[in-house]
């Protein structure tokens, strides 16, 4: 018997996607630890089966164990699934690397860039672990969907078809359908991005304006993120999949979106500060700020970035950066992408 | 794995002739295991073969080896056409068997375990017989100016703890065939036995290092033999001797850089073949499994054959050619013109070896222990671990050997000796690139552009200025300068620059006339710039 048969897969991260994975995996049957840093929450989580902070109405299965001794779990598990916000991301994948080992795997579901080093959070975990063995699961995955048993599916990029195939053999049975990738960089591009667009697709809700507005930006949405992916090595391919337009698409319509709700609320009136004062971390702030700052650097024009920093950092109105955005110049639709 | 073969616990290092023997029997075995028992499988692996090698024959100037060789494949294709799958089978273990045979035909082991002895005065009088000056020198003062010239650095008493402690592969970077010579000559100032390696069949028949290159622990390669069983006797012949704890050396850039950049795109087959060997040392469980990657680059000041590396590189036709016969190096007088310069110049080469890594990009500790990017401690083993227990997985296996590929590029750059020739090339090339921001740059070089010379002050600011950049790069660990580079100022950066870029070539990249420096061969200026290319100098403010 293997050390690392303690367990299935230990969740790092008792937020909202933590708990929702959690929660899809117990009920599968998988042998499921849910990380939580508190102990007073993983007691909650353990003793009386809810998290009290995220997804609060929803009953947690037993079989959902929660742990702080993050020491233990790591080391009785061949899986790892990070989901922890990207911008606490390092401190969280520098802890998990201190016990983790070659053989293990770890994957993570985090739509965020790290905003000083515009890294991507495998990036992060390949510099903080010694694994090798690592990937990104993302898609149209809102978690108050996903442990409402809708059907819905998402991509495991890895590089190793093992990190692959372990993925999809834990979803295996559910109403979770987990298809396999192998960029990584795209679908972790595509994730991050997602969240900035989403607060433009608020915003124009805010304003009250119409479906073809909402899907002009979406598009135009769609075009920036493929063009960042382009320069930064992806495979524009992803854009069209589940991590891209997918995810994309249900972020920019969900109301369960925090990002749309934050774009939707600040269009509506309300200050930046005080939409967030409600919501709890959300990744579309630090994630235009460093797509922004980055892609000047990369020489690339990403007019809703502009739009979104400008309302988000730099206390635009929504007027204002509707009018940047309506003030760059059209030429030809597909120029950009098709001369990378 | 070399199960099948008794090994001598106490000869890790150095093989016997019956060590040699086995290795070509197992040799064949593996190979002829690869092929497997698929009569299909058989069938095209033998008639590939021989077509791959016929063809071959065809281009052979030596009429009376081709004879020989093409009765030999005749008599087999004869035969196969109306053999059965088991005759088959026996044809093609023929042809491995001659393979195998002059694969390590070349490689003499009395020679390799006397090399130790013999290689130090034999290179040092090589080296020096390579220049009169220092000949005389050596006669009077022993061969101490060898030393000086030639500078080993970096990493060495780590590497040599590794090769104590398992067998090491080095990875250098590969500009001149000057490199097997001076890689032996590295080897042995490190005081570490000689390094197997797969030479050219060009290298052993070449007037000057032939004889050198059984000393170096070389064996055979045929390039020209593009047969995919081939290819596999070569790569289980390395992976054997690496099993039995022989160090190898092989040029992962595969041929020398025709660009004059350091190599990004590499070729990795024996790094997979590494990986190979360390799993099935685990699974023997033998005293030392464990196979240590070294980078290690080789920095010249000026490159032997930089003309014609470069011209290559430039022929969109040259970048198929794998083998030249007509450069610099098959003219023993411009060896010795090029050594006679380079010493008289006071020139320095420097041999720099990384820090060892395992097979997974780990740095290695002064306790050979796997050591991640955090520092912490690795246990490598359990990265070919399935299930417990030590495993091959070919999909695994070759993102491992992608992620090491990775690693020696990082310390490629990391490792490379900037000098006054890359920086002063560097500043006049991208001076010349300003100037003319509307011509491609084979235009550029062909007409070289509008302006022909740049103001020496006006050199003498850029060159600052990037020294600027250069050195912030090396306090933070990311570049390696020389000693003008590191600690002199742009006079003698540029001085030093033109002194080796005006001596040897047939024109001068740069010349100095007046108050002014004049482009003349921009071909070579483009070779020796490249060499910076990767490195992060417009982040380091190396760019105006």
């Amino acid at each position: 018997m293997s050390a690392r048969d303690g367990m299935d897969v230990l969740v790092v991260g008792a937020g909202r996607m933590g708990t929702a994975l959690g929660t899809l995996l117990a009920r599968l049957g998988r042998r499921v630890t849910l990380y939580a840093r508190r102990e007073d929450l993983a007691r909650v989580i353990d003793e009386e089966h809810r998290n009290p902070t995220y997804l609060r109405d929803v009953r947690l299965p037993e079989r959902l164990r929660a742990t702080t001794d993050l020491a233990a779990a790591v080391t009785q598990t061949p899986l790892v699934v990070m989901a922890v916000p990207s911008q606490s991301f390092r401190d969280a994948a520098r802890a998990v690397g201190d016990h983790l080992e070659g053989d293990q795997m770890v994957v993570h579901t985090t739509k965020g860039f790290e905003v000083e080093s515009f890294n991507r959070m495998s990036q992060v975990l390949r510099e903080e672990t010694c694994t090798l063995k690592i990937g990104v699961l993302s898609g149209p995955t809102i978690p108050e969907e996903l442990v409402a048993g809708h059907p819905t599916g998402a991509v495991v990029a890895s590089a190793y078809t093992e990190v692959v195939e372990a993925v999809q053999d834990l979803f295996k049975g559910g109403f979770f359908r987990v298809y396999g990738g192998r960029d990584v960089v795209g679908t972790e591009v595509a994730g991050a991005f997602k969240n900035v667009v989403s607060v433009a697709a608020g915003a124009v809700q805010g304003l009250q304006f119409g479906e073809s507005t909402r899907w002009l930006l979406i598009t135009r949405g769609l075009s920036e993120m493929t063009r960042l992916g382009a320069a930064m090595g992806a495979d524009v391919l992803t854009f069209a999949g589940l991590a891209g337009i997918g995810d994309l698409a249900a972020t920019c319509v969900s109301p369960h979106s925090r990002s749309h709700q934050l774009g939707r609320r600040v269009a509506a009136g309300e200050s930046v500060d005080t939409v967030l004062a409600d919501l709890h971390s959300i990744e579309a702030l630090p994630t235009s700020d460093a797509i922004s700052r980055h892609a000047a650097r990369m020489g690339l024009e990403l007019p809703i970035v502009r739009a979104v920093h400008g309302l988000l950092h730099e206390g635009w109105h929504v007027q204002r950066a509707l009018a940047h955005l309506m003030s760059v110049p059209v030429g030809d639709e597909l120029v950009a992408p098709r001369t990378r | 794995m070399l199960g099948a073969m008794p090994i001598s616990p106490a000869t890790p290092i150095l093989l016997t002739e019956d060590d040699q023997e086995r290795l070509k029997i197992e040799g064949v075995l593996r190979v002829m295991e690869h092929v497997g028992s698929d009569p299909q499988r058989i069938e095209s692996a033998l008639f590939d073969t021989l077509y791959e090698e016929r063809r071959r024959l065809e281009k052979e100037h030596d009429r009376d080896k081709a004879r020989a060789q093409r009765q030999f494949y005749d008599q087999i294709q004869a035969e196969a056409l109306r053999a059965n799958a088991q005759r088959q089978r026996q044809l093609l273990k023929r042809i491995v068997e001659s393979f195998a045979a002059e694969v390590a035909g070349h490689f003499d082991p009395r020679f390799y375990a006397l090399a130790t002895k013999v290689v130090p005065t034999g290179l040092s009088v090589l080296l020096n017989a390579m220049s009169p000056i220092e000949l005389v020198r050596a006669a009077s003062h022993g061969f101490r100016t060898l030393e000086e010239r030639i500078v080993v650095g970096g990493e060495v008493d780590a590497v040599q703890r590794a090769a104590r402690h398992g067998t090491v592969v080095l990875v250098p970077t590969h500009s001149s065939n000057l490199d097997s010579i001076l890689l032996g000559y590295g080897i042995m100032r490190m005081g570490l036995p000689p390094f197997l390696y797969g030479a050219g069949l060009n290298l052993f028949e070449h007037k000057f290092i032939g004889i050198f290159m059984h000393n170096l622990g070389a064996y055979t390669v045929d390039r020209r033999k593009q047969a995919w069983v081939y290819k596999e006797v070569l790569k289980t012949y390395a992976g054997c001797t690496m099993e039995l704890g022989l160090h190898n050396l092989f040029f992962p850039g595969g041929t020398r850089s025709r660009s004059g950049a350091v190599e990004t795109k590499l070729k990795l087959g024996l790094v997979s073949t590494a990986l190979e060997a360390y799993i099935n040392n685990l699974r023997r469980v033998t005293e030392r499994p464990d196979v240590f990657i070294v980078p290690c680059t080789l920095n010249y000041q000026i490159v032997l054959e930089g003309e014609t590396l470069i011209d290559d590189h430039l022929k969109e036709v040259g970048k198929s050619r794998y083998i030249i016969e007509d450069d610099e190096f098959s003219k023993p007088r411009r060896i010795i013109d090029f050594i006679t310069k380079l010493f008289a110049l006071d020139s320095r080469i420097h041999m720099i070896v990384s820090r060892p890594m395992d097979l997974f990009g780990n740095t290695i500790d002064d306790e050979c222990r796997s050591r991640d990017r955090r520092g912490r401690v690795v246990d490598r083993r359990k990265y070919v671990m399935i299930d417990g227990a030590p495993a091959h997985d070919g999909q695994r296996d070759q993102e491992y050997v992608r992620e090491i590929g990775r690693a020696i590029v990082e310390r490629f750059h990391r490792d490379t000796v900037v000098d006054a020739t890359k920086v002063l090339s560097h500043v006049m090339f991208e001076w010349l690139r300003e100037e003319n921001r509307d011509m491609d740059v084979y235009r550029l070089l062909r007409t070289g552009g509008a302006v022909e010379s740049l103001p020496l002050s006006e050199a003498h600011e850029r060159v600052d200025r990037m020294l600027g950049a250069l050195r912030a790069l090396a306090a933070d660990g990311r570049a390696r300068l020389d000693d003008t580079v590191a600690g002199r100022d742009a006079t003698k950066v540029i001085d030093e620059a033109l002194a080796h870029l005006g001596c040897y070539h047939r024109r001068p990249a740069v010349a100095r006339r007046g108050d002014r420096l004049f482009h003349v061969d921009r071909n070579l200026l483009l070779y020796y710039q490249n060499r910076l290319s990767g490195f992060d100098l417009a982040a380091g403010g190396g760019r105006p």
